[in-house]
């Protein structure tokens, strides 16, 4: 069944081909435009597939969205969709929730920030001297929690953070319990995420680095520029590029990468103190099974990505006109 | 080597603090993962000790953990998934990129936007429709619904695209005077020349697929077939029987683990190539 479904995605370019082969045969009239059928035509089969793929799961998904978004509906087949109009989003953008969760995801995205820029540009400004073997295995070792399973992650963490038996309350002699009260809770799920990418963001940043001619930074050495001001205003206006994709990740990624978590460890809670944007538009779809309301929420979701990607784009295309 | 100069004589100290920096960072990234494989080796009356070292050693908490859930079982689903997903996702980005680099043609421009684009627009924004879809192809629940949809990889498609666009032009057009197909070309030439690109790619792909979360929990909803979910259900309902749940989710992980291992610069190289762009 599984394999089935996997070939299923090659062979409309070679049936697509093999009719194409026979067409001759049964076009035999107007030679001269199969010709051009047949030398225009290759790179669109090639296409075929992947496009065909891009349309059913993403494209037409979110044309769909769009229009989920005006209907009442909770998600059974048999159960008749009921136009609302704009009613989903009044009742959504008058939801309190709402605005928390914003909020919320406003909170973590900068909670995680620290770890997918500060942190990397320190540890990467700091260590461009550590070369050779050292470096190769301190890279294997920053990198590798991006490569355990957020649900293992988030195993290992509630384990380390138990209120009782944990090793984090008995080493700092404390008794928080950590996911389950407001405030720690969503510390908790910020640290974690943290921990996850903090080595990937790293790496990325001293690849950035070492893709900056160091000429630049001798000459300004050989003018007499201190270490710091060749940072300030050379190594850093050079890296903003790199930057600007990081923020940028964060921004679109972070609420995915917080997602198994939330769903583990917290459930978006105690007191919704750990839902986000993420976790509500999961909530209204797949618990209280309200997929107008999901719906009309993806639709914001997927404007303020546009913005959000829109203004940082432009901010990355504005400063990496430096390296002319 | 020119900034070394300059610097004299205080590079050692600073290379000194660097690896003080970097032994820090690294020492907190591994002591959770550490610390996972220690507690599933204590013997179940140790789990509780805070010492570093586990000693003695012991697989019992392997052995409840094999004997509560069915672990290999959702290895192997998983498996099976994170191999089938990487092929698929491979063969259909090989033919996209192949199409991008080997032609000019009209509407290559807009349809190259339609796979940038796929970074706007967010998972949720599609997962209900994407939902109702699968359940009316009588998907939900099966393995094939976990992979179909992940099958067009926008990131494999660019990332390939770049590739074979430094991939010698004068090879193409030779194979094109031999009278080869494009299809032969593909096959003989091409992918020959990507080999190292396809297998880095193809890694990512499979550890992604492998330690995804929020697609399987859609689709499979409470059923435990492959082990993220596995693990999932295994906290909530023996949240505090530390030794098993670490065992399963050190299981979880070994296998990337070990390619890891084995791979190493070229996992942490590709992972990093897709973060560039």
């Amino acid at each position: 069944m599984v394999s089935g479904a996997f070939v299923e995605v090659a062979p409309p370019v070679r049936s697509r081909e093999a009719r194409a082969a026979g067409m001759p045969d049964t076009v035999p009239a107007s030679p001269a435009l199969w010709q051009r059928v047949r030398r225009i035509a290759p790179p669109y089969l090639y296409l075929l597939p992947a496009v065909v793929l891009l349309v059913v799961w993403t494209y037409q998904p979110l044309a769909q969205t769009f229009v989920l978004s005006t209907y009442s509906w909770n998600l059974v087949p048999s159960t008749p969709m009921v136009d609302v109009g704009l009613g989903n989003y009044e009742r959504l953008l008058s939801t309190p929730e709402l605005g928390r969760s914003v909020w919320r995801t406003v909170v973590v995205i900068l909670g995680i920030l620290p770890f997918t820029v500060g942190i990397p540009v320190a540890v990467a400004l700091l260590t461009r001297r550590v070369r050779g073997r050292a470096q190769g295995v301190y890279r294997a070792l920053v990198f590798a929690p991006m490569l355990v399973a957020p649900v293992a992650g988030a195993a290992v963490w509630q384990w380390l953070l138990d209120p009782s038996a944990g090793a984090v309350n008995r080493v700092l002699g404390t008794d928080v319990n950590w996911l389950n009260t407001a405030g720690t809770a969503q510390l908790s799920i910020i640290v974690i995420t943290g921990w996850h990418v903090v080595g990937f963001a790293v790496l990325v940043v001293t690849a950035g680095l070492a893709g900056i001619n160091p000429d630049y930074a001798a000459a300004a050495q050989v003018d007499g520029a201190s270490r710091s001001q060749v940072t300030r205003w050379i190594t850093l206006p050079l890296l903003s590029p790199t930057l600007a994709f990081l923020v940028l990740m964060t921004v679109l990624l972070s609420a995915q990468w917080t997602f198994p978590l939330i769903d583990t460890l917290t459930q978006g809670g105690p007191v919704g103190s750990t839902t986000n944007l993420y976790y509500l538009l999961w909530e209204y779809g797949f618990r209280s099974h309200d997929a107008g309301l999901a719906a009309a929420a993806g639709v914001l979701f997927f404007l303020g990505f546009i913005v959000v990607a829109a203004l940082l784009t432009r901010l990355a295309e504005r400063l990496s006109h430096h390296d002319d | 080597m020119t900034t070394d100069e300059v610097v004299g004589e205080s590079s050692r100290g600073r290379r000194l603090g660097g690896h003080v920096v970097l032994g820090v960072l690294s020492l907190a990234c591994v002591f959770p993962i550490y610390w996972l494989y220690a507690t599933s080796l204590r013997a179940p009356q140790d789990v509780y000790s805070l010492s570093v070292l586990p000693w003695p050693l012991s697989t019992a908490s392997y052995t409840e953990a094999f004997a509560k859930n069915d672990v290999l079982g959702m290895l192997f689903n998983t498996g099976v998934i994170a191999v089938l997903s990487a092929l698929g996702q491979l063969l259909v980005a090989l033919l996209a990129a192949y199409a991008f680099a080997a032609w000019r043609f009209p509407l290559q421009r807009l349809l190259y936007l339609m796979f940038v684009g796929t970074w706007l627009v967010p998972f949720q924004a599609t997962m209900l429709p994407n939902y109702v879809l699968l359940s009316r192809l009588g998907l939900l629940e099966t393995l094939a619904g976990v992979i179909v949809p992940t099958l067009c990889s926008a990131l494999g498609v660019l990332l390939l695209r770049e590739h074979l666009n430094s991939f010698p032009k004068e090879l193409l057009d030779a194979a094109r005077m031999d009278g080869r197909s494009s299809w032969s070309t593909l096959w003989t030439v091409v992918v020959p020349a990507l080999r190292p690109a396809l297998a880095a790619l193809g890694i990512l792909l499979a550890i992604s697929a492998w330690n995804e979360y929020f697609w399987p929990a859609m689709v499979l909803q409470r059923s435990n077939a492959v082990v993220q979910l596995g693990l999932r259900s295994f906290m909530g309902t023996e949240g505090n029987d530390w030794g098993p749940l670490m065992a399963t989710a050190g299981l979880a992980c070994l296998p990337v683990f070990v390619l890891y291992l084995v791979l190493q610069r070229h996992i942490v190289n590709a992972f990093v190539r897709s973060g560039l762009k």
